[in-house]
Parts: C-alpha cells; sequence; structure tokens
C-alpha cells in the first residue's frame, strides 16, 4: 500500500511540472497531429483503390497515437536525469521510499500525459471525419492501450537516464520509436509489403499494436486482434522494465 | 552508546581512485563530530556511504546501530542528510517539496502539514512556502534543504558543508539551528571546510587527507597535540636587542621554535602562559628591554597545516583550489 500511494505522489509531482511548463508538451502534441494531417492529406484519397483502405482517417489515427505516446514518454527519461544532475534525485533515495516508486511516478505521469494527449486526438480525428465502430468504449480501450504502451516505452528512457545519467542520452531514446514504427504497417496495410519488410513487420510488436488498435476503429471488437496487441505492449513493458531494474541496480544507494 | 561506527571504511572508484582509504570513526550519540577536509578529500564520499547513497568498496558501518549494507532503508529512517550540493525540485515550491520528502518517508498527510508549517516558520520560509524555489535565493534554499533533512525528526544528522557559499548572517543562523538541536540530543556528522565552524560547533574533530583520517580528537585535544603557544615579544630594532633576545631563547627550555622577523621575536612552545613569567625575568637578567609581549594560542588552522603538511584554502563558492604544499615553519599563521 506504502509503494502505491508513493508512486501516486510521485506521479502527481511529475504532473505539477507539465502543468507550470505546458510549453513542453506542445511539441508532443503538435508532431502527431501534423504527421496524421499530411498523411491523411497526401495518401487519403487514394488509399482504397491502392490498397483497400477505405477510412484511411481511422486507418491513421492508431500511428498518430503511438507517436504522441512515444513523444511523451521519452520525457520521462530527460526529467530523471535532470532529477540527477540536481541532486534531487539523491535526495528521493534518502527516503525511505521503495526505489521503483521514483521511477515508476515518473512513468505514471508520462503515461496519464498522454492518455490525455490521446483524448485530444482522438476528439480532432472525429472532428475530422474519422470514423469509430466500437463506440465511446472503444474509444476508452484505445486511450487506455495507448497509456499503457507510453508507460512501457517510458521504461527506455528510464533505463537509459538511470544508466548514463545523460540528457542527450535518454532523449536518444525516442529515435528507436521510429525504426519501430516505420517497420510496421504504418502507411499501408502489411499485405502490400515487400517481402523482406513483411518478415520484419511480422515480428515487430508495433505491427500488433497497430492492428489492435485498428479494429477498435475501423472493424470492431476483434478478441484475437486485441489480444495480440496487449501482448505485444506486455512485452515491451516486460522488456523495458527488466532494463530499467537492471540500470537501477547500477545506480548505488 | 555509539551513533556512527566505521571500520576500515573504504571506496574505490574506477579506474584507481582511493577515495577513501581505511577509516575507522566512532562518533558517540548527541555529540558534533565535525570532518575537516579540503574538497576531495573523501570528506563527501564517507558522508555519501554513511547515509546509505554509495556501497563501500570493503570495511564496515553501522548508523544509529544498524548495518549501512544489509539494512540501508533502516538507515534511512533514522538519519536526516543534507547534502553540498542543495538537491532541489525548483519546480516545486517550498511547502510541496517539504510535504512530499515527509509523505516519502512515511508521515501522513495531517502529521506533515503540521511538521512542514513549523518546520518552514524555524527556518524562516513561512512567508515564501508558496512561492516555486527557483525564485529563493541561494541562502534560502540551503535553509530549505537543512528543513528537509529534519522534517521527519531524525535523530542523527549529516550536513555536507552546510554553509559553504552562505552569507556570514545565514552561516550564523545555521550554526544557531545546530546547536538548538544539538542541545535537544541530536547527533550531527557535519562535513566542512571552515575551520571556524569546526571550532565553534564541533565537539570532536577528524582531519581528512586523501581518503585518509590523519588527526582525530577534541578541537583543545588536538591543538594540544598539534600546535604550540605562540609568544610575541617585540623589542626597540636599534640596540641589538631582537639579535640577543633571539639568541638568548633558542636556549630557552620549552623553546620549540624561535623566529625573528622585523623587531619581534616568536617563541613556540607547548605551554606558554606557564613560561611568560620565565622569559620576561630571563629577558630582563640579560638587561634586554622588552617593549611588548604577547600569548596567542594555537588554532585549528595550525593543527590543519601540521596534521596534512598545507594549509585549508577555501573558495567561498564551494570549490576548492588545490592544496599548496608548505615546510612547517612557513605554515604557521598567529
Amino acid at each position: 500500500m506504502r509503494a502505491v500511494t508513493d508512486t501516486w505522489l510521485l506521479t502527481l509531482r511529475a504532473l505539477r511540472e507539465t502543468v507550470r511548463q505546458p510549453g513542453n508538451e506542445a511539441a508532443n502534441a503538435f508532431i502527431p497531429l501534423f504527421f496524421y494531417m499530411v498523411t491523411v492529406g497526401a495518401v487519403g484519397s487514394v488509399a482504397a483503390d491502392a490498397f483497400g483502405v477505405e477510412d484511411y482517417k481511422g486507418f491513421q489515427l492508431p500511428v498518430a497515437l503511438l507517436q504522441g505516446a512515444a513523444g511523451v514518454a521519452s520525457g520521462a527519461g530527460l526529467a530523471l536525469t535532470l532529477d540527477i544532475q540536481s541532486g534531487y534525485f539523491e535526495k528521493l533515495q534518502l527516503t525511505s521510499t521503495p526505489r521503483f516508486a521514483i521511477v515508476f511516478g515518473r512513468m505514471f505521469s508520462d503515461a496519464i500525459k498522454s492518455m490525455v494527449l490521446a483524448v485530444a486526438i482522438v476528439a480532432l480525428a472525429l472532428a475530422y471525419g474519422s470514423g469509430f465502430e466500437t463506440g465511446p468504449l472503444g474509444m476508452v480501450v484505445l486511450v487506455l492501450a495507448t497509456g499503457a504502451f507510453a508507460l512501457g516505452y517510458a521504461g527506455i528512457g528510464i533505463a537509459i537516464a538511470l544508466k548514463t545519467g545523460s540528457p542527450q542520452a535518454a532523449q536518444a531514446g525516442f529515435i528507436l520509436f521510429f525504426p519501430l514504427l516505420f517497420l510496421a504497417p504504418t502507411f499501408a496495410p502489411k499485405e502490400v509489403f515487400a517481402g523482406w519488410l513483411q518478415a520484419v513487420a511480422t515480428v515487430n510488436p508495433v505491427t500488433y499494436i497497430l492492428q489492435g488498435m485498428r479494429v477498435l476503429i475501423t472493424e470492431g471488437w476483434d478478441i484475437s486482434d486485441m489480444a495480440g496487441a496487449a501482448i505485444a505492449i506486455a512485452g515491451i513493458m516486460v522488456f523495458t522494465f527488466t532494463l530499467a531494474f537492471l540500470a537501477m541496480r547500477t545506480r548505488e544507494g | 552508546m555509539s551513533a556512527i561506527v566505521a571500520r576500515q571504511l573504504v571506496k574505490h572508484f574506477a579506474p584507481d581512485i582511493r577515495a577513501v582509504d581505511g577509516i575507522d570513526l566512532d562518533v558517540p550519540e548527541g555529540h558534533i563530530f565535525g570532518f575537516l577536509g579540503q574538497n576531495g578529500s573523501g570528506k563527501t564520499t564517507t558522508v555519501k556511504m554513511l547515509a546509505t547513497l554509495l556501497r563501500p568498496t570493503s570495511g564496515t558501518a553501522e548508523v544509529a546501530g544498524i548495518n549501512v549494507l544489509t539494512d540501508p532503508g533502516g538507515v534511512r529512517k533514522r538519519i536526516g542528510v543534507a547534502m553540498q550540493e542543495v538537491g532541489l525540485d525548483e519546480m516545486q515550491t517550498g511547502r510541496e517539496l517539504m510535504t512530499l520528502q515527509a509523505r516519502l518517508m512515511g508521515i501522513g498527510a495531517a502529521e506533515a502539514k503540521r511538521r512542514v508549517a513549523n518546520l518552514l516558520d524555524v527556518v524562516t520560509l513561512t512567508e515564501a512556502a508558496d512561492r516555486p524555489i527557483k525564485g529563493y535565493s541561494g541562502g534560502m534554499k540551503r535553509r530549505l534543504d537543512l528543513a528537509c533533512a529534519l522534517v521527519h525528526g531524525p535523530r542523527i544528522i549529516f550536513l555536507d558543508e552546510p554553509t559553504t557559499g552562505l552569507d556570514p548572517i545565514t552561516r550564523d543562523a545555521v550554526w544557531r539551528y545546530v546547536q538548538e538541536l544539538h542541545a535537544d540530543g541530536v547527533t550531527f556528522f557535519l562535513t566542512t571546510q571552515y575551520l571556524e565552524e569546526a571550532d565553534r560547533l564541533a565537539s570532536d574533530i577528524a582531519i581528512m587527507d586523501s581518503g585518509k583520517i590523519v588527526a582525530r580528537g577534541s578541537p583543545a585535544a588536538l591543538k594540544a597535540e598539534f600546535a604550540n603557544d605562540a609568544l610575541s615579544l617585540t623589542f626597540d630594532r636599534a640596540n641589538g636587542a631582537v639579535e640577543r633576545a633571539t639568541e638568548l631563547l633558542r636556549g630557552f627550555e620549552g623553546a620549540e621554535e624561535v623566529r625573528a622577523d622585523e623587531g619581534e621575536v616568536t617563541v613556540y612552545m607547548r605551554n606558554g602562559a606557564a613560561a611568560v613569567a620565565q622569559v620576561v625575568r630571563a629577558l630582563d637578567d640579560a638587561g634586554i628591554a622588552l617593549e611588548q609581549l604577547r600569548l596567542t594560542h594555537p588554532t585549528l588552522d595550525d593543527v590543519f597545516v601540521r596534521a596534512t603538511g598545507h594549509r585549508l584554502e577555501v573558495d567561498e563558492g564551494g570549490a576548492a583550489r588545490p592544496p599548496a604544499a608548505r615546510g612547517g615553519d612557513d605554515a604557521r599563521g598567529h
């Protein structure tokens, strides 16, 4: 119970920072929306004929959500390095709170921020003309999935921050997302990919996350695809949390 | 009972830096223990090991009777720590930061609120409590940092150079607060570059140099052990009195060193007060007219020079300059 309370207190502390520096989140909102508008504007009208996607606005919506989540979640590592450099991380280490609460507080705050951003992106996409087959409940599931992805993805920056203490290195965690995103069916279904790209996309967890999110928007409740997305997100979480815990052990205290 | 015990405590950093090189400590409960040394001498590394922020390479340490390696969480509950670098989240207000610190020490919301209000009052930050810390002055940040270290009511407090870079008024306020808590039985482990600070506050002192403790004891005992009183005698330079007095005093029993400089002869001896009358008599018997006599007791500065071979140089901003190597005679300064 103490661990949960402390994690929440540290989450609130991180969220206060955002409220007091809202400008930092502007880029996280702008980039996914910009790509969404441009991609839909460029490809949307030919998507049905080119690769059989009728609702390209809905097809692209999960891409915008994941981009936004990755952008927000990369902030966790950067913020942690600033705490390390200022000495505040040591002050937190000197409390009797569990060590994981210190890093989970940061990560949960980014998950919450990414869900707030997801609500805004979904609202704008709907206003722009995107469909949504599973209705309000599906939107809630989509937003929660975005938050879960952000939580897992934040672990990368946290691990880098704990290992290196370098803001530049922690920010580089965001760059890892782009290969994962572009080696997945981001702009077109996997079926139209070249053979090698299909093979890469098949082992890329982002493929399954995109698919699970897309069915909520364009098809309906497909338990199989949703389970695939849940397993992929859980896999990312296990991987990044393990990295973060290993990095934490190397940081003395 | 001992509040802090360390045996053969060692900390190595890669590639081959022995920051702390086998030190023993024994700080009794209720004492103010002064840990003196140049920046880079190993003081902060020692504090970090005792406060569970660094794992010792070897050796053992117990704080409040708890092993720092086997139960670091137990140690953290019982200690307060204010490090040299004030580590504060400047986006928060002073009250928010202190309240969070209290809550993370396991204090309930209502009690945390009460304690924070009380401590803010003690460190005279009540008026600024709801402003973001980024707008605080250096002294305000230092006082807030100190208050954070005290918010859970620890009985053992580590202060790592608590007054470095502070203005004299704030420094004096910190000293007074330390003395108040000490009167209440709190144990302090105080690292400092300021000899005056150690002399004024500490009941026991250890001098650290290059990772080793080179001297320890009470300020009075250290002065008695490491440094002499100085008896300064002024003569009329015109009639050769300085040269004659120097010659006479070099053979004086108990005089460990005699130096002559522009009409003044200084005699260094263990118990200067007891020798004053004999010196005056001997000069009178020799017909040497004395103009002025001054007896000065040794300072911790003298002790430091004798123990380490160099003077303690302090940068007010906190950054130390490399110690200037000095010979024992030249380093003396009364």
